[in-house]
């Protein structure tokens, strides 16, 4: 037994408090943004560069992106999580083939496809981006809602409902907790997938960092794309980094 | 509903029958049987006989295709099935605690579906862990997982007695511990039912188990079909047919043996030890002959008496020299 106590402890003292290893990502984040700064200070800007990086436009971009990221990821944990539900439950067995095919579906199209045909129905704008951001990261989340759901002991199931749980209460207490770090896990993935996708908002006027890549590259001025793909990978390390520290802070205790 | 009496009350099976759709056989094919208030019954059959579906239509986890299930008079499938279960203490194998969830609001699960308010739940918790001897104290805010198996068997037993329902339903609970743990679990189980005194439903494929716990033994067989359903003593002493035989085994009389306390016979002469090697009032009688074997003697001394070999055979209805014409008094 106190075996077993001195590893729960151990657990209890890494998983619920924000460790040296939690600060590895942020540091290095810093130390890259800090290099990528002093090497542009380095370079002399023409004028179509200084046009681009200057603070204005860079923090402007960067709240684009962002924006874009947060209401896209909004949008993929209202749909994708009631959908993981509904696909989980065995009552639902022939509707989940066609859940999960339209959540391939949405992932297998190239995103800058999607983000064609969308522009030809609703015109370009954040509303498009939103579209072929949300349809690129509905499967992580819905397809680890399901599976997180699913992977709970059927022994759990049949304690809960022989001691007088209604089917509601056993989702809501008991298989929805149990499946919190799998839907964690594949919101994490979800974002990360979401901020890279967003640089293709640039191609439908949405914003976003990839707006810094694509002129770079239209007018042939590498640092500026250079520094529109750094901030973004900066920016997915980041929200990784938070979802990793979201994922310790809300796994249910006892796991 | 029935648990104005925390008590055991009556359960009553009237022809009950489950048939599966597209399978040949009902799994369980008109079954009656009427479970005395206060008795703990065991189910105890081969793997697939039926037994576990026939308890899992009491509590309606399976819905009876016909038939009739009577707890306290009342009819159970008049009922709504999660209200049902909320006043039906059950307990599974796989004992199925909630890794989530501290033993403490494991146990109180019921109570709090039930609506009791939070200091009731908290004492009543502290005292189902007293009673399956756990210090509350030290296992009131672990997590199931920092317990070992028997304990959490225990806290299994404690879950279902946590509303202090009539009846409890029990499917091998005590079928995934080591066998020393499981000695010990039956032993205190035996002590706390004594106490309790709830109509309980115990499902095994151990006959051991079966003698040991029950007050009566239902033997299934294919299609939850009885076998037998009588006392321990009078099933080992008088098995209805082969089916019943073989499931006891080779050692029915050490059995029955074991099925009595020392206390029970009369012992002659006087109590005066003499050399004799000496057995306790509540050894059973099995005990008694292992002493007697062991020290090469025909007879032992109680606290009342001597106790002889031929007092032994008596008591399971054989004369001591008889070969033939075994006699059974019982039944």
């Amino acid at each position: 037994m106190s075996a077993e106590t001195l590893a729960v402890g151990h657990s209890r003292t890494s998983g619920r408090t924000v460790g040296a290893r939690h600060l590895i990502t942020p540091v290095t984040i810093c130390a890259v943004l800090v290099a990528l700064y002093a090497w542009v200070g380095t370079l002399e800007l023409d004028s179509i560069e200084q046009r681009s990086l200057n603070q204005a436009v860079i923090l402007t971009k960067a709240v684009e992106h962002i924006q874009m990221t947060v209401a896209a990821t909004t949008l993929v944990v209202i749909i994708a999580i009631p959908l993981g539900i509904a696909a989980s439950r065995s009552r639902n067995r022939l509707i989940t083939p066609v859940i999960l095919t339209v959540g391939n579906l949405g992932q297998a199209v190239p995103s800058i496809g999607l983000l064609v045909l969308a522009t030809f129905l609703m015109g370009v704008g954040f509303q498009t981006a939103l579209v072929g951001l949300v349809a690129y990261a509905v499967l992580p989340v819905l397809r680890n809602t399901m599976v997180g759901v699913q992977q709970v002991d059927p022994a759990l199931i049949e304690a809960a409902r022989g001691m007088g749980m209604t089917r509601g209460q056993i989702l809501r207490r008991v298989e929805l907790k149990l499946a919190v770090p799998a839907i964690l896990a594949g919101l994490r993935t979800a974002l990360v997938l979401t901020v890279g996708v967003a640089t293709l908002g640039a191609f439908v006027a949405a914003g976003g960092f990839g707006e810094l890549i694509v002129n770079g590259l239209k007018l042939n001025r590498m640092p500026v794309t250079i520094v529109g793909g750094v901030l973004t990978a900066c920016i997915a390390f980041f929200i990784d980094w938070l979802g990793g520290l979201a994922e310790d802070l809300l796994k249910p205790r006892g796991m | 509903m029935f648990d104005r009496d925390t008590e055991g009350v009556r359960i009553e099976l009237r022809s009950l029958t489950k048939h599966y759709p597209g399978q040949p056989a009902p799994a369980v094919d008109n079954v009656t049987l009427d479970i005395p208030a206060g008795e703990l019954v065991v189910f105890v059959g081969p793997s697939g006989c039926g037994k576990t579906t026939t308890m899992k239509m009491i509590n309606r986890l399976v819905e009876p295709t016909s038939g009739e299930i009577l707890i306290g008079g009342q009819d159970v499938l008049s009922l709504d099935p999660d209200q049902l279960r909320r006043h039906i203490g059950y307990a599974i194998q796989q004992v199925g605690l909630f890794p989530h969830q501290t033993i403490a609001q494991n146990i109180g699960l019921v109570p709090n579906l039930l609506g009791w308010p939070a200091d009731r739940i908290s004492a009543r918790v502290d005292e189902l862990l007293s009673l399956v001897n756990l210090e509350p104290s030290a296992f009131r805010d672990r997590y199931p997982r920092q317990l070992s198996g028997g304990q959490q068997q225990r806290v299994g037993v404690a879950r279902a007695l946590a509303a202090d329902p009539p009846v409890m339903l029990m499917d091998e609970p005590f079928g995934a511990t080591d066998p020393i743990t499981r000695e010990h679990l039956q032993n205190e189980f035996v002590k706390l039912q004594k106490q309790l005194r709830k109509t309980i439903i115990f499902v095994t494929h151990d006959f051991e188990e079966a003698i040991k716990l029950g007050d009566r033994i239902a033997v299934l067989r294919e299609g939850s079909h009885i076998a037998q359903y009588d006392t321990p003593a009078a099933i080992l002493a008088d098995p209805a047919d082969e089916y019943v035989a073989s499931f006891i085994g080779q050692d029915a009389t050490l059995k029955r043996l074991a099925l009595m306390r020392v206390s029970e016979v009369s012992a002659t002469g006087s109590p005066a030890g003499s050399g004799l090697p000496q057995v306790s009032a509540d050894a059973s009688l099995r005990e008694a002959l292992d002493i007697m074997i062991a020290h090469g003697a025909d007879r032992c001394a109680t606290p009342s008496g001597v106790l002889t070999y031929a007092a032994l055979c008596e008591a399971v209805g054989t004369r001591a020299g008889e070969q033939e014409d075994v006699v059974s008094s019982e039944r």
